[in-house]
């Protein structure tokens, strides 16, 4: 009963955080008075404290020292909501760790998924800092062929819809193929289909409804650009199935 | 016991609820705390409810941060409580309530005041250089 349960508790853990389209900057004028300029010299920041509300309804208006009274932007949201309603994990000002010249630092130590999980604690799925940081992450680990580090961990997906919709499977592929993951590789393939139907692989895939190594062989013709590697790769390792069924 | 009890529970006579500042903080660091309370009691004594605050020093980013649980407030407006001139002015600040007439003549007043001082030494320094 206990393995059951701590079974279920890591499949929560194991969830896929989302992946949004940035969100719009808000843009929302609600007064103009222009006869109060000059008598403050500092902005006024009014949050709504009422509990029962979600955070991305509560009204949070900003009183300009021109007198203009407006909708707070994204960043005074995200601040103001971290003051009054603390969240674990969260500063009020994001760390310095995420701007790129210290990511770079952070990737030369190797510690990609901890500075994923900080990146979900800080801020929110939709937030342009957020998806700068992950596009960073992904790409350096692209570079570097670092796949292994965000294997077993809910990075894993992101990082895969972030390659597929780029078109830059080929590294990953190899890689799997090394480590002798042909499922994996299947499942990449597919889903690859399923997001570009339109490429030549796919309908040939379709059409002749290969399997397994077939369609990772159809797939390397058409699509991939190192298909050296991925060939000689495929190569050594259906000579180890070879060698290991005859054994 | 019954002595003490009846020291603590206060009653007035008249008096209302008000919704007004108290100031709290540190030497040279004022905080107000917009609070729901009886009129007889004192600035910073026992209030009915916390409505939420007002931080009077801008921050790091130049901001004068304010919290007013809108919800609690109309519950209290309801009820039939009434507002001291700064909470009137910093709602109609913040735009729950239509502003107040004393913001207006506040800036009409600070507008006016500027433009004599700007414009008697305009006229002071002719005058004097004849």
């Amino acid at each position: 009963k206990a393995t059951r349960k701590a079974i279920e508790e890591a499949k929560e853990k194991l969830i896929m955080p989302p992946v949004l389209n940035e969100r719009e900057p808000i843009d929302d004028v609600l007064a103009e008075d222009k006869f109060l300029e000059g008598t403050e010299t500092t902005k006024y920041v009014f949050t709504d404290l009422t509990y029962s509300i979600p955070h991305r309804e509560r009204f949070i208006v900003v009183r300009e020292p021109n007198g203009v009274l407006r909708k707070a932007t994204w960043e005074e949201r995200d601040r103001m909501i971290q003051i009054f309603f603390p969240k674990e994990g969260r500063r009020v000002i994001p760390p310095v760790v995420f701007k790129d010249e210290h990511l770079v630092t952070v990737f030369q130590q190797d510690r990609h998924e901890d500075i994923l999980n900080m990146c979900i604690a800080q801020f929110e799925p939709d937030s342009p800092d957020y998806i700068r940081v992950h596009h960073r992450t992904y790409d350096d680990i692209e570079k570097h062929a670092k796949y292994d580090l965000l294997r077993s961990t809910r990075h894993f997906g992101g990082m895969v819809w972030y390659l597929v919709n780029r078109k830059k499977t080929d590294g990953l592929l190899t890689d799997m193929i090394h480590r002798d993951l042909l499922d994996d590789a299947t499942s990449l393939i597919t889903l690859y289909h399923m997001l570009h139907p339109e490429c030549q692989s796919a309908k040939e895939a379709k059409e002749r409804k290969l399997q397994g190594v077939d369609l990772i062989k159809v797939f390397v013709k058409t699509e991939s650009q190192k298909e050296g590697y991925i060939q000689l790769a495929l190569q050594a390792y259906e000579e180890a199935m070879a060698t290991s069924t005859a054994s | 016991a019954l002595l003490a009890g009846s020291r603590l529970l206060k009653g007035y006579r008249g008096g209302h609820v008000v919704i007004r500042f108290a100031l709290g903080g540190c030497t040279n660091r004022p905080f107000f705390r917009i609070v729901a309370a009886h009129s007889r009691r004192a600035r910073d004594g026992k209030y009915l409810e916390q409505l939420g605050c007002l931080d009077p020093l801008p921050n790091a980013h130049g901001e004068k941060v304010a919290g007013l649980n809108l919800e609690r407030l109309r519950h209290w407006l309801g009820c039939g409580a009434q507002l001291s001139r700064p909470a009137e002015k910093l709602l109609g600040l913040a735009g729950f309530l239509p502003l107040h007439p004393m913001t207006v003549t506040g800036a009409e007043r600070l507008r006016r005041r500027a433009r004599e001082l700007a414009a008697p030494p305009a006229a002071g320094l002719p005058g004097a250089g004849d």
